[in-house]
């Protein structure tokens, strides 16, 4: 078995009686972007945490190439980190910030100099050298946090929510950033986030965080197409669930009736479900189409309400039962829907593209 | 917060905000629009500070006959030049060991949990009301040679003959250090508690130990605390007077010590304003300059 680069082993924290993680295990092989992404609380800074040495897990290890860095004091662990609040040294300029690594590690001032301009390139600052990061924006101190933390060529780079402070432009703006530098240093970065948009955007994969345990691992595809649990469908994407019961399971798929009594065969099921078993079906809001195609299942609904996004529309329906549904329109229902909101009409959606998750 | 944010809001801030940390009779002199009601208290610095001051400047220069021969002795004779020395050594002396003892302590407070911090920080403020003299006797207590450190020392075998803790350097040393200490913390808990315990991470991670970090990062930041309390310390160190009294030996006496000899014993009413005034105006020097140095809001809100 060949050895992962970075290996986090069984590691769990506890406080008191509070488990904040439950034996999280992880492999990231070196130049990987893996993104911790999860709700507020469910363990993901706390096991970046573990890796920068600011709590030690209350078991576990962590494995970098093999050799434990948990015994090894956050200032020899030589690993990079960018945090959520900005961190620069006030009192030194945006170059002695990006060289003090460099400082402490007593590299020649010839070093140090191309180094530092290196960096400043990297993150697009070459102009700020001598300014104070009180005279920076928040996202240029983010940049200048990113230049530093990588200054010194750290195997690893922890983000902690490096832009959370940022507002929503200037967040896409520096993730563009993020995802150049990652493309041009190679650098194996651990990301944690809560944004779910941000972690798509960035990672090479993700892992998705609930209540202390990795709930999915895998691509953002991964996630997004192939939910394993009702939570991973709910938290990446916007997800419909319908209620339903299921009538058949094999090899994956089942059969399953709708609250309206229609019967739809072929839905995609990770789980054994029991004849008659209440279930729930997730249909994203952008399968529904309003013409059926090849082997669709129909679902009639009443447009209430539309929203205009610019890029894209929102249309809220309502089906027999009185549930709300999301609906993502596709070219051919925008001019559809204009029709107005009353009406009865049915709506299509590929079953393959559904999911069954228990009730 | 770190330091970046604390000078823009300072910036920001309105002009009636700076003086509010601690120690508002050092906040720098501005007048708001409002002179009005500042009157009465102009008044009473006028008449009771002003007048005096000028009074003792005069005397300084016309007793016992015009012409500047008080500060001529005073700058030419050796015995005098001996004081004004022991005195700048001593208010050195107790300025450096109080801000070494007081870092600490201030650290733990700017950290510690809100509800301990109140605690220590109300043992710290208690003791600063606590009469003058009778912590000082306490001190004499303490230090003498049949005093209760001298006789533990004594008794566990550490040392055979007492030490001699009082009357001289040492004694007056630990005792004002211990009177001037709340008047360190209290502007360096402020500028402490101003840095984000996030900056120090942060140059953990960047490879500081714990050391590099202190020196490199949190020293730095720190200074314009250090010199306000250390200013502060120095200035009261200068002109105390108690304290050098009853626990300093008669070989290192204290400018105030000789002031109060000059116009209480021996009558030289020149002399002993020469002497008032030379100090009276380095301490104004020593302001100015921190003025010049750390600027006027941090030496009077000291955060």
């Amino acid at each position: 078995m060949t050895q992962p680069f970075l290996a986090i082993r069984a590691i769990r924290k506890t406080f008191g009686s509070v488990v904040a993680v439950h034996d999280v295990t992880v492999d990231i092989p070196k130049g990987e972007f893996l993104t911790f992404l999860g709700p507020s609380g469910s363990g993901k800074s706390t096991t970046l945490y573990a890796i920068a040495g600011f709590q030690d897990p209350t078991s576990g290890d962590v494995l970098l190439e093999g050799a434990s860095l948990l015994s090894v004091p956050p200032h020899k662990r030589n690993i990079g980190m960018v945090f959520q609040r900005y961190t620069l040294f006030p009192h030194l300029t945006v170059a002695e910030n990006v060289a003090f690594p460099l400082r402490v590690r007593r590299r020649p001032d010839a070093e140090v100099k191309r180094k530092v301009g290196d960096m400043l390139a990297l993150v697009r600052l070459e102009g700020f050298a001598d300014r104070r990061p009180g005279a920076l924006s928040g996202g240029q101190q983010q940049r200048v946090a990113l230049a530093r933390a990588l200054a010194y060529d750290p195997p690893i780079l922890l983000m902690d929510e490096p832009l959370s402070a940022l507002d929503k432009k200037l967040r896409e703006e520096i993730q563009a950033e993020i995802r150049r530098i990652h493309r041009e240093t190679g650098v194996t970065i651990l990301y944690v986030t809560h944004d779910q948009e941000e972690a798509l955007h960035l990672s090479d994969r993700i892992a998705l965080f609930r209540d202390g345990r990795i709930e999915q691992i895998g691509s953002g595809e991964d996630l997004y197409l192939r939910p394993a649990t009702d939570f991973v469908a709910g938290f990446i994407g916007n997800s419909n669930f319908l209620p339903a019961e299921c009538l058949e399971t094999a090899d994956g798929a089942a059969t399953i009736r709708l609250a309206d009594g229609s019967v739809v065969s072929g839905v995609r099921a990770n789980h054994d479900f029991g004849r008659g078993q209440k279930a729930r079906l997730m249909v994203r809001p952008e399968a529904f189409r309003l013409t059926p195609d090849h082997a669709c299942a129909g679902l009639a609904v009443e447009f209430v309400d539309t929203a205009f996004f610019g890029e894209r529309r929102r249309v809220v329906a309502r089906t027999a039962s009185g549930q709300e549904i999301d609906i993502r329109p596709t070219s051919d229902m925008a001019d559809a829907h204009r029709g107005g909101a009353s009406g009865g009409r049915r709506v299509f959606f590929d079953p393959a593209a559904a999911f069954l998750f228990p009730a | 917060m770190a330091d970046v944010n604390l000078t823009l809001r300072e910036s920001k801030a309105p002009a009636g905000q700076a003086g509010t940390a601690a120690m508002p009779g050092k906040a720098p002199f501005r007048f708001p629009a409002g002179l009005g009601g500042a009157l009465p208290a102009l008044v009473l610095v006028t008449l009771f500070f002003v007048v005096p001051v000028v009074a003792l400047l005069l005397r300084s220069v016309t007793e016992p006959e015009p012409g500047l021969q008080n500060y001529a002795t005073l700058f030419g004779d050796g015995t005098y030049a001996r004081i004004f020395l022991n005195t700048f050594l001593v208010a050195s002396v107790v300025t450096a060991v109080t801000i070494v003892v007081a870092f600490p302590v201030a650290w733990m407070l700017a950290i510690m949990p809100p509800a301990l911090g109140s605690i220590v920080f109300g043992v710290i403020i208690l003791s600063m009301w606590t009469n003058l003299l009778t912590r000082t006797y306490a001190w004499m207590v303490l230090l003498q040679r049949t005093g209760v450190i001298n006789r533990t020392l004594i008794s566990l075998g550490i040392i055979d003959e007492p030490l001699p803790l009082i009357n001289n350097l040492t004694g007056v040393t630990i005792g004002m250090v211990y009177i001037m200490l709340p008047f360190m913390i209290l502007p360096l808990v402020g500028t402490l508690r101003a840095i984000d315990p996030m900056t120090l991470r942060a140059a953990a991670l960047c490879g500081a130990s714990p050391f590099a970090a202190f020196r490199r990062i949190l020293l730095p930041l720190s200074l314009p605390g250090v010199a306000a309390g250390g200013l502060m310390v120095f200035v009261m160190s200068l002109g105390y007077f108690v304290t050098p009294a009853l626990l300093g030996g008669t070989s290192n006496m204290m400018l105030a010590e000789m002031i109060a000899q000059m116009i209480q014993s021996l009558l030289n009413w020149g002399l002993g304003s020469a002497a008032a005034f030379v100090l009276l105006a380095v301490t104004m020097a020593l302001y100015a300059l921190q003025l010049r140095l750390v600027g006027a809001r941090r030496v009077g809100g000291g955060a």
